[in-house]
C-alpha cells in the first residue's frame, strides 16, 4: 500500500439508534479519511460515537445515513482485513494465551499449527515470553490486554481498530503498552485508528487527532501533530506536547465537557 | 491442615449416626417408629439381593431419564437460541409443563405409556430436562457481545462461532444444569414407582411401609440417598475433567501472577 493514500473513508456518515425513549442520534454527518500507514486518533467524551465510529468501521454495525469505504470497498458486512482491540481482552477462559492468539486463525478455517511459530513470537515481542501456556485467569489485566493485542496481530491486518485499549489498565501498564503500540505500528506499515478519551495518549502516539464534540458526535476539530518520532515517554514535558493537549482540552472545555476552577462555582 | 478440612464431613456423619443410635436405645423407641442405625445396617446385610435388584432397576429408570433430558433439553436450548419464533411458541408450553405437578400427570403416563419401565423413565425425563434447558439457554447466551464482534470481524459461520465460542462458553451453565437434573431424575424415577410399579426402590419402600417394615423403609431410603450422592459427584468429576479453566475450581490454583 502506497504512503499516503486513503485507506478508509467516512463520508457524511450519521448513526441512529432506536432505543425505548426514542431515537438517538449518536453520529451526526462525520466525514473523515484515514491515510494509509498513519496513526490516527479520535478524543471525545463518554457518549460523542468514537466506539460506534470503530464499529461501523468494522462493518459490525450498519450506518443510517453516507457510507464508509475501506481500501476502495464499499462497508456492507463485518470487515475481515482487520485487526480489533477492545477495552476488555474478551479472551476465553479455556484456551491458553497461545491459542487465544490462534483463535484468529481458527475462526476463519484455517490449520493454526502453521501460524503457532508466529503467534508465540508476537507474544514474546510483547513481553509475554514464559506466559504462552497460561490460562487468561492466570494472567495480570495488562497481559491479557496484551494476548488481544497479539490476536489481532496474527493475521498481520492492515488496518488496526482500538477501541480504548487501555481504557482498564492501570498508569504504568498504560505507559508501557503506548510505548508498545508504538514500536508495533512503527514496525509494519500498519494503520492504526486509535480510540480514546485520554489527550495525552492521543497526543503521544499521533499523526494526527480527531477531536469529537459530545453526542450527538460531530467532528469538531482536526490537529496535526508533528512531534518527531519514535517518541520517548518524556516528550510529554515537551512544550510542544503541552500545547497540543492544551489546545485539545480547550476545545473540550469550549462544549462544556471539562469545567476548570475559575469555571466551576455558578 | 488438610484432614481437618477433609475430615470435617465425616466427623459430623458419623457424630449425627451415634447421637441417632443414643436417642434410640436411651429412649426405647419402639423398632417401627424409628429403627436405630445399627438395625438399619443388619436389613441393608440381610436383604441386600432383594434391595440390589430394586436399585437395579431405579437406577436404569433415572439414567435413561437422564439421557434423555440431555438429549432433548441440549437441542431444546439451542432451538430457543437460535429462532426468537420457536422460542416464542415453545416458551410458554415448556413453563407450562413445569407448572404441572408431574404427580398429577403420573397415572395418565402410566394410562397412556403403560406398565414397566418406559412411564418411570418418562417422569424422571420430564423433571429433569427443564433446569438443562434453562441453564443451557443462559449460557449460549452469555456470550460477550465483543467476543460475537470479534468472532465475525474473523469471517467465522456462525456453525464455528457456535462450535468454538457458545457451547464451551455455555459448559459451566450446562453443567449446573445437569447436576440439579440428575438429583430430579431420582425423584422422578421413585414418584414414577410410587403410581405403579412391580419393581424398584420405589415399590420396594411402599411394601416395606405396608409391612411396618421401618428397617427395610429405611434402608431403601439410604439406598436413595446414596445414588443421588454418587450420581452428583459423577458429574461433578466429569464437569472437573472438561472445564478445569472455571472460576468455581480454581480454588488451589494461584491467579494472577505477575
Amino acid at each position: 500500500m502506497a504512503g499516503g493514500g486513503k485507506l478508509v473513508e467516512v463520508s457524511d456518515v450519521s448513526k441512529v439508534y432506536p432505543t425505548t425513549d426514542g431515537d438517538v442520534l449518536a453520529l451526526d454527518r462525520v466525514s473523515f479519511d484515514v491515510r494509509a500507514g498513519e496513526f490516527l486518533s479520535i478524543v471525545g467524551p463518554s457518549g460523542c460515537g468514537k466506539s460506534t465510529l470503530a464499529m461501523l468501521i468494522a462493518g459490525l454495525y450498519p450506518v443510517t445515513a453516507g457510507a464508509i469505504s475501506v481500501d476502495g470497498t464499499v462497508v456492507a458486512r463485518p470487515q475481515t482485513s482487520l485487526g480489533i482491540v477492545f477495552q476488555n481482552p474478551v479472551l476465553l477462559a479455556w484456551r491458553k494465551a497461545v491459542d487465544n492468539v490462534l483463535l484468529q486463525v481458527e475462526m476463519r478455517g484455517l490449520d493454526p499449527r502453521p501460524h503457532r511459530e508466529r503467534a508465540l513470537r508476537l507474544l514474546a515481542s510483547v513481553g509475554l515470553e514464559g506466559f504462552e501456556h497460561r490460562y487468561p485467569h492466570e494472567l495480570s489485566g495488562g497481559m491479557r490486554q496484551r494476548v488481544s493485542l497479539c490476536r489481532a496481530l496474527i493475521h498481520d491486518p492492515p488496518l488496526l481498530l482500538m477501541d480504548e485499549p487501555f481504557g482498564a489498565l492501570d498508569a504504568l501498564t498504560r505507559d508501557q503498552m503506548t510505548l508498545d503500540i508504538q514500536r508495533i505500528w512503527g514496525r509494519g506499515q500498519k494503520t492504526v485508528l486509535f480510540i480514546t478519551h485520554s489527550i495525552t495518549e492521543a497526543v503521544f502516539l499521533s499523526d494526527r487527532i480527531i477531536v469529537m464534540t459530545p453526542r450527538p458526535g460531530r467532528i469538531d476539530t482536526v490537529l496535526e501533530v508533528d512531534l518527531p518520532r519514535p517518541r520517548r515517554l518524556a516528550v510529554r514535558e515537551d512544550t510542544r506536547f503541552a500545547g497540543l493537549t492544551r489546545a485539545i482540552r480547550d476545545r473540550f472545555m469550549a462544549h462544556g465537557v471539562l469545567r476548570d476552577l475559575d469555571q466551576e462555582a455558578e | 491442615m488438610w484432614w481437618r478440612r477433609r475430615s470435617a464431613p465425616a466427623v459430623t456423619v458419623i457424630g449425627a449416626i451415634v447421637l441417632w443410635e443414643a436417642v434410640v436405645g436411651g429412649f426405647r423407641l419402639p423398632e417401627y417408629l424409628l429403627p436405630a442405625p445399627s438395625g438399619v445396617l443388619a436389613a441393608l446385610a440381610a436383604e441386600w439381593r432383594y434391595l440390589g435388584l430394586h436399585t437395579a432397576v431405579t437406577v436404569y429408570e433415572i439414567l435413561w431419564g437422564f439421557l434423555l433430558s440431555i438429549l432433548i433439553g441440549v437441542p431444546l436450548a439451542m432451538i430457543i437460541v437460535y429462532s426468537p419464533l420457536l422460542e416464542r411458541a415453545f416458551y410458554p408450553l415448556l413453563v407450562a409443563s413445569q407448572s404441572v405437578p408431574k404427580i398429577a400427570i403420573g397415572p395418565l403416563l402410566i394410562f397412556w405409556a403403560g406398565l414397566g419401565m418406559f412411564p418411570k423413565i418418562l417422569v424422571a425425563f420430564l423433571l429433569a430436562f427443564f433446569p438443562i434447558v434453562i441453564d443451557t439457554v443462559v449460557g449460549l447466551r452469555s456470550v460477550e457481545p465483543e467476543m460475537l464482534h470479534l468472532a465475525r470481524s474473523m469471517g467465522a459461520p456462525e456453525r464455528r462461532i457456535f462450535l468454538k465460542i457458545r457451547l464451551p462458553n455455555a459448559f459451566p451453565n450446562i453443567f449446573a444444569g445437569l447436576k440439579v437434573a440428575v438429583t430430579l431424575a431420582v425423584v422422578g424415577a421413585i414418584v414414577g414407582e410410587f403410581i405403579q410399579a412391580d419393581r424398584g426402590l420405589g415399590y420396594a419402600l411402599l411394601q416395606a411401609n405396608a409391612m411396618l417394615n421401618t428397617r427395610l423403609s429405611f434402608a431403601a431410603i439410604l439406598i436413595l440417598a446414596a445414588i443421588g450422592v454418587v450420581l452428583f459427584a459423577i458429574v461433578d468429576v466429569i464437569e472437573r475433567f472438561l472445564i478445569p479453566w472455571h472460576a468455581s475450581h480454581r480454588t488451589e490454583m494461584a491467579a494472577g501472577t505477575l
